[in-house]
């Protein structure tokens, strides 16, 4: 029997690894991520845009205020970025103010520069009705939403009022600096997570992989169900092996297939850190972090979360005759992996929310999201060793289904079988 | 000991009735046919021989036991729908299959060879399956079905759309593995391959057993009314009275002859007629042949009858799914 299922798994490995979509895979879909995460960088980096607005005002001292000081914000941010990335000096988006007055037929030519777009847009302050009282601000912008810039703006109004009130009170200007000094937190972690940010993105990207390899090779175990149903080869094999060794050598041949495309993965992923242990670009810098337990909890809920989709998978080639009939059934595939790739974001920002710590004892969400928890987050330990158990459990029940409805399946060519029918496989035998 | 022994076995798929009330045994050093129309439950029968399907009810046994699927080393299977790796080379598939009846590679690879060059087809061992001819494909299987060395070998449909020539090979074949005192059961469609063939039949039609047994029991059932004339000259001898019916073909005939008690002298006097009016090259007389009885058991149920067993049957599988 076991040594059945092994000849099984040896001749689906080997079949697969020499086909040219094995190679190109292998090959290509690193590239596109790798690609993907750092071309996103790269790009986010580089598109700095400088503006130009305009700030009208009677108060012509209130304008040219707000003038000095989004300068004075200016040079702040170029200092630190300047020391964040000695290596390529940053550039950061430059604001051009005019300061200018108020008059009547201002904003109608201000709403032609803006139209032409030589303006970006023009803050119209409105002087307080009673002596006292604070200005109004309108901003106009090209774009509606420019809520980046509306921001800005309004911290930049903030401190020239508070400079304004502060200078009414008599207190000197190195004061007023001192005192308006920006804040700074600092990201400490407790736990091994010290590089945060590249620790993030080197997560992602295994979640990605994982992500990947598990929809394809689990799709992979349907499809080849089907292959050898529709080739009809599928009789001469089981006048010789046990549907069950069938199943289990086939959903271990396909298996082996992914682990080796995770395993060059993974290896051309060291290599590449190794090479060069900060890779520079634009200015951010990105590690590509991965320790030995986060490669190990990798591995786990990668194993275990390939045998959970790929045994669903065998249960529906089995039950299809064709692949159009399997990509009706495939979204028992889908969704819940769909699910977990939304779960990316919250627990990117927090991994050990109740949402997290609940969805990632799910057994169908587990793989995926509670390696994330494990790599990012403080699961306890009981978490951790539930969601095994848990996760193992149910690919036991699900194996045993599965191998029921392979079983009589296989041999059902022609009509796809109702919901009754199936309930009546599992009692068969 | 019968190789294989069945008892009584039915097989009900949900609204028809596939195998009903079969019942047959094949013995070792024997040539078995099954035969029957397409649909008739050929398949299903053989299905239920290997364990690939359960009876609902009756009783399978092969060498002698009850089924259980360890005996299925001992058991070469050649199924109807012909399936083999498309994407595969022809050896390591061979090998493969081999390996997975239980013989070590080396030998696997060993006994491929030999079979590839006794079936004349050593020329495809290095290619891939896809680029194979049918014929070719086919003989691969047939191949594979026999590399473990099983005595007992099950074919379905093994000579369909091959070539004469193929066929003929094959069919030396099994007679060769016959004489070996091996089992061999298959099943066909095509009557007139059986003649010659088979030791034993079954001929089913709707799931049902029409006639069984050995040749000479089937045949000995019949009476000898059947006359092939090969002649030249005058044909006025086919109007005797006791002649029934007469097929014409270039340059003979196949002449039934009317039932009578005295057939054997009716028939003598048919070829002094005969004699008379032309010169014959060859006259024979013969039991009808396995597609006549057939017909014959078939035809006599009219189309108002085949109807009604339709619906009877949809009727019992109904009640048998509720």
């Amino acid at each position: 029997m076991l040594s059945r299922v092994w000849l099984i798994a040896r001749r689906e490995y080997r079949e697969r690894v020499r086909t040219r979509g094995f190679v190109i895979t292998t090959i290509l879909i690193p590239l596109l991520m790798g690609g993907f995460v750092f071309g996103s960088i790269f790009l986010g980096s580089k598109t700095v845009s400088d503006r130009h607005i305009a700030v009208v005002s009677i108060d012509t001292e209130l304008a040219l205020d707000l003038q000095t000081e989004l300068e004075r914000e200016q040079r702040q941010r170029d200092d630190a970025a300047a020391s964040s990335a000695p290596a390529a000096a940053k550039k950061t988006a430059r604001i051009f103010v005019d300061a200018m007055n108020s008059g009547p037929e201002v904003r109608g030519e201000l709403n032609q520069e803006l139209e032409s777009g030589d303006l970006d847009g023009y803050l119209w302050i409105t002087p307080a009705a009673v002596a006292g009282g604070r200005p109004t601000f309108a901003y106009t912008s090209k774009s509606g939403g420019d809520a980046a810039m509306r921001g800005t703006l309004a911290s930049a109004l903030d401190r020239v009022l508070i400079r304004e009130q502060l200078a009414h009170r008599g207190v000197v200007a190195t004061e007023m600096d001192a005192m308006l000094q920006p804040v700074k937190v600092a990201a400490v972690e407790r736990g091994p997570h010290t590089d945060t940010e590249s620790a993030k993105v080197s997560v992602s990207v295994l979640f990605f992989i994982m992500y990947l390899v598990i929809m394809l090779y689990g799709m992979n175990v349907a499809r080849s169900i089907i292959e050898e149903k529709t080739s009809r080869i599928f009789e001469v094999l089981l006048a010789a092996v046990r549907p069950e060794a069938m199943m289990a050598g086939k959903i271990i041949g396909v298996g082996a297939v992914g682990l080796t495309q995770v395993g060059i993965w993974l290896t051309a992923g060291f290599v590449l850190a190794a090479a060069s242990a900060a890779i520079h670009l634009g200015g951010d810098t990105i590690h590509i972090t991965i320790s030995g337990m986060q490669i190990v909890f990798f591995l786990i809920y990668f194993i275990l979360g390939y045998l959970f989709y790929s045994s669903i998978a065998a249960a529906l080639g089995a039950m299809t005759n064709s692949e159009q009939e399997l990509q009706q059934l495939n979204m028992f595939l889908m969704i819940p992996l769909l699910l977990c790739f939304g779960m990316l974001g919250p627990l990117l920002t927090a991994p050990d929310s109740t949402l997290a710590r609940v969805m990632a004892l799910i057994p169908p969400f587990t793989p995926l999201l509670m390696y994330m928890r494990v790599s990012l987050g403080h699961p306890a330990v009981w978490e951790v060793a539930a969601s095994i158990v848990l996760l193992s459990v149910s690919i036991c029940g699900i194996i045993w289904v599965t191998s029921r409805i392979y079983r009589v399946g296989v041999l059902m060519y022609g009509k796809r079988p109702s919901v009754r029918e199936i309930l009546r496989w599992l009692k068969y035998s | 000991m019968a190789i294989v022994q069945l008892d009584h076995i039915r097989k009900v798929y949900d609204t028809k009735v596939a195998v009903e009330d079969l019942s047959l045994s094949v013995d070792a050093g024997m040539m078995f046919g099954l035969l029957g129309p397409n649909g008739s439950g050929k398949t299903s029968s053989i299905r239920m021989m290997i364990g690939m399907t359960l009876p609902d009810s009756g009783l399978v046994s092969l060498f002698g036991k009850p089924f259980t699927r360890g005996v299925l080393w001992r058991v070469g299977y050649l199924p109807e729908e012909r399936g083999l790796y498309k994407k595969m080379n022809v050896l390591e598939q061979l090998v493969f299959l081999g390996q997975l009846r239980g013989i070590s590679e080396a030998e696997a690879r060993r006994r491929s060879r030999n079979w590839c060059e006794k079936l004349q087809i050593t020329e495809a061992m290095p290619k891939k399956t896809e680029d194979l001819s049918k014929g070719m494909q086919q003989k691969i299987q047939f191949i594979a079905s026999l590399l473990h060395n099983p005595d007992l070998i099950i074919m379905d449909e093994p000579f369909s759309g091959l070539d004469p020539v193929s066929a003929a090979l094959l069919m030396d074949t099994l007679v060769e593995l016959r004489s070996q005192g091996k089992a061999v059961l298959f099943s066909t469609h095509r009557m007139d391959q059986v003649e010659k063939l088979c030791d034993a039949i079954a001929l089913i039609h709707r799931g049902q057993l029409v006639v069984s047994g050995t040749m000479q029991e089937v045949k000995s059932a019949y009476p000898r009314n059947r006359v092939q004339i090969s002649f030249e000259g005058d044909d006025g001898f086919l109007r005797h009275p006791a002649i029934a019916s007469v097929k014409r073909y270039p340059g003979q005939v196949e002449i039934t002859m009317r039932p009578s008690q005295t057939l054997t002298e009716d028939t003598q006097l048919l070829l002094a007629e005969a004699m008379r009016c032309a010169r014959l090259t060859r006259f024979e007389v013969s039991e009808p042949t396995l597609e006549d009885i057939f017909i014959e058991k078939v035809g006599q149920s009219s189309p108002e009858d085949l109807a009604e067993l339709a619906m009877r049957q949809n009727a019992v599988g109904g009640e048998a799914d509720a």
